[in-house]
């Protein structure tokens, strides 16, 4: 009955229609390129809506669909705001011959930035640790509830972004946004959600990491062995050595090759299994063969060092 | 490895992409998802999850952000953990394939998309001549086609290589094993400081602190949710004190506007 409520009466957009493009929205990676990335697939996500809007202007509907499909990349969570935007403004074209439809594409270009930041911050960062960190410690003891425990945590949150996304963008458009802006108030949600991302970080360091000392030796009849003294300074101190150490290795090469890789972090990811690789292997090398002598020093060195 | 079992491990290979692709990175690519459907392919769920989480762990830090693709950890999942399942051995023959297919069919993926750049100006072409049908089926062709890739690639690995990759499982001297234990111990550090470096600022420092601590030494006695939920209730506190102090800062400059009239 609601199915078929009519959002815009001017151009006979339904709530299907809206449905369409929020199922639509989930491939928006699906024609991925070099070329426009996402833009494809942006126009084929609210191609039947322009269809509607410009029934009886094939022209308009031609110099539409080029301008939607224009390049765009975003994190996809948040694109449907986007599209609803895009929804609304392509209806005020129509309407209005005075509307610069240039403007349409500067919005879509200015949003791509801040939204991808939020959005790569909250689904990457915050949501995809969480389900993942929560889901691990299921995973480990064979449980099977676990990857339902990660699917379910993780979607729910981007489901309701993309549905309650394209109904605000449609509806109050980019207002909204700059009104968040001003107010700080997104800002401060962000600083909010990476409280959380990183105490789970923090709380996953000392659970998963398991770097640990191997060396003991004997001095005048009393067996002395290393861990216990670490142990005493500090739990879980060298996961947390370690993880800092890279962490500060990794920093470092961001800013040593700016230029090089901007922002390729896939060739970060396999520059830093290609460095670390060797080391970790050194070290279970000494654990297992040579773990009661002095071998393992140099290992324990090495992690805390930059490469 | 029977014809079935392979063209399973190829479907669930194909399914991380259609992840992605077509189901909004829904997270099926996660090598706890994969690792449960391997072991269910191969009769051994409880293995499965179990590589599944190493490798969870492994990957913590491989995410897709900036106009890149990630490593692959889709495929690399799938067949670490058949190979591991397979082989009979432990999580570090899952890591030595599974690393080295997460970062060949990256470089596939990378060849796929540059090639897929072509058809946009066809499309373009399309619309202007009217002919709007190839929105949609150029758009389904580069999704679909990146899916029998994919399936393609990892059934035939399986099928026609587990010979090959059992050889290679069982020569593998000890000391190398040993290595990749090493491995598999040091990784998890790097996907946390990759993790570090996305969301990681130096005035988020207590909370990385608060978070650490109470795992370190409270151990077993408090879960993963409790520090999560204790994390959330300082966020919250943080929220409430911040926006408070929005307001009050507005009142008080509004108090001044009124002393200076």
């Amino acid at each position: 009955m609601a199915k078929n409520d009519v959002i815009s009466v001017e151009n006979n957009i339904t709530k299907k229609d809206f449905r369409k493009v929020f199922w639509r929205s989930f491939t928006l990676l699906g024609s991925f390129n070099y070329e426009k990335m996402e833009g494809l697939a942006y126009l084929y996500c609210i191609e039947h809506i322009l269809k509607k809007i410009y029934k009886d202007d094939e022209e308009g509907l031609k110099q539409a669909m080029l301008r939607e499909s224009a390049a765009f990349n975003m994190t996809i969570a948040p694109a449907p705001f986007v599209m609803g935007i895009s929804i609304a403004m392509e209806e005020s074209v129509k309407r209005d011959p005075n509307f610069d439809p240039a403007s349409i594409n500067a919005i879509k270009v200015s949003l791509m930035g801040p939204l991808s930041g939020i959005g790569d911050t909250f689904f990457w960062g915050i949501f995809r640790i969480l389900a993942c960190s929560l889901s691990i410690g299921f995973a480990k003891a064979g449980n099977p509830i676990a990857p339902f425990i990660l699917l379910i945590l993780f979607n729910i949150p981007t489901f309701l972004t993309r549905y309650y996304g394209l109904k605000i963008g449609y509806t109050s458009g980019n207002q909204l946004l700059i009104d968040l802006e001003k107010s700080g108030k997104m800002q401060l949600f962000t600083y909010c959600a990476g409280i959380l991302g990183v105490a789970a970080i923090g709380c996953m360091i000392a659970s998963w990491v398991t770097v640990s000392c191997p060396l003991e030796f004997t001095i005048s009849g009393n067996k002395i062995v290393i861990q216990e003294y670490l142990d005493q300074i500090m739990p879980k101190l060298l996961p947390l050595a370690a993880t800092l150490g890279i962490y500060s290795a990794i920093k470092k090469e961001y800013q040593n090759h700016k230029d090089y890789f901007s922002n390729r972090s896939d060739w970060i990811c396999i520059r830093c299994i290609w460095h670390y690789c060797p080391i970790g292997g050194y070290y279970g090398y000494s654990r297992s063969t040579c773990g009661r002598s002095f071998d393992s020093w140099p290992s324990l060195w090495l992690l805390d060092s930059t490469v | 490895m029977t014809f079935i079992q392979a063209l399973l491990i190829g479907l669930i290979a194909g399914l991380t992409v259609l992840d992605g692709n077509w189901l909004g990175e829904a997270k099926f690519r996660e090598p706890v998802v994969t690792g449960f459907l391997v072991g269910l392919a191969l009769g051994d769920v409880t293995k499965g999850l179990k590589v599944g989480a190493e490798l969870q762990l492994l990957w913590m830090g491989a995410t897709g952000i900036g106009p890149t693709a990630q490593l692959d950890i889709g495929t690399g999942g799938t067949i670490g953990a058949a190979v591991a399942i397979m082989t009979g051995k432990g999580a570090e023959t899952a890591i030595l394939f599974g690393v080295p297919v997460a970062v060949v069919m990256q470089f596939i993926n990378t060849l796929l998309i540059a090639s897929y750049s072509g058809l946009m100006h066809k499309v373009d072409n399309d619309i202007e001549a009217g002919n709007f049908k190839s929105i949609a089926l150029t758009h389904h062709f580069c999704n679909w086609a990146t899916f029998a890739l994919y399936s393609l690639v990892a059934f035939v690995a399986m099928y026609f290589g587990h010979g090959v990759i059992q050889a290679i499982a069982d020569g593998l001297p000890a000391w190398a094993n040993a290595g990749l234990n090493g491995v598999a111990a040091l990784l998890p550090a790097l996907g946390f400081a990759l993790l570090l470096n996305i969301i990681f600022e130096k005035d988020l420092t207590p909370y990385l602190i608060i978070g650490f601590v109470l795992a370190a030494y409270a151990g077993q006695a408090i879960t993963m949710v409790g520090i999560t939920l204790i994390a959330f209730a300082i966020a919250m506190i943080i929220y409430q004190i911040r926006s408070n102090q929005g307001t009050v800062v507005q009142s008080a400059s509004a108090l001044d506007d009124e002393w200076e009239d």
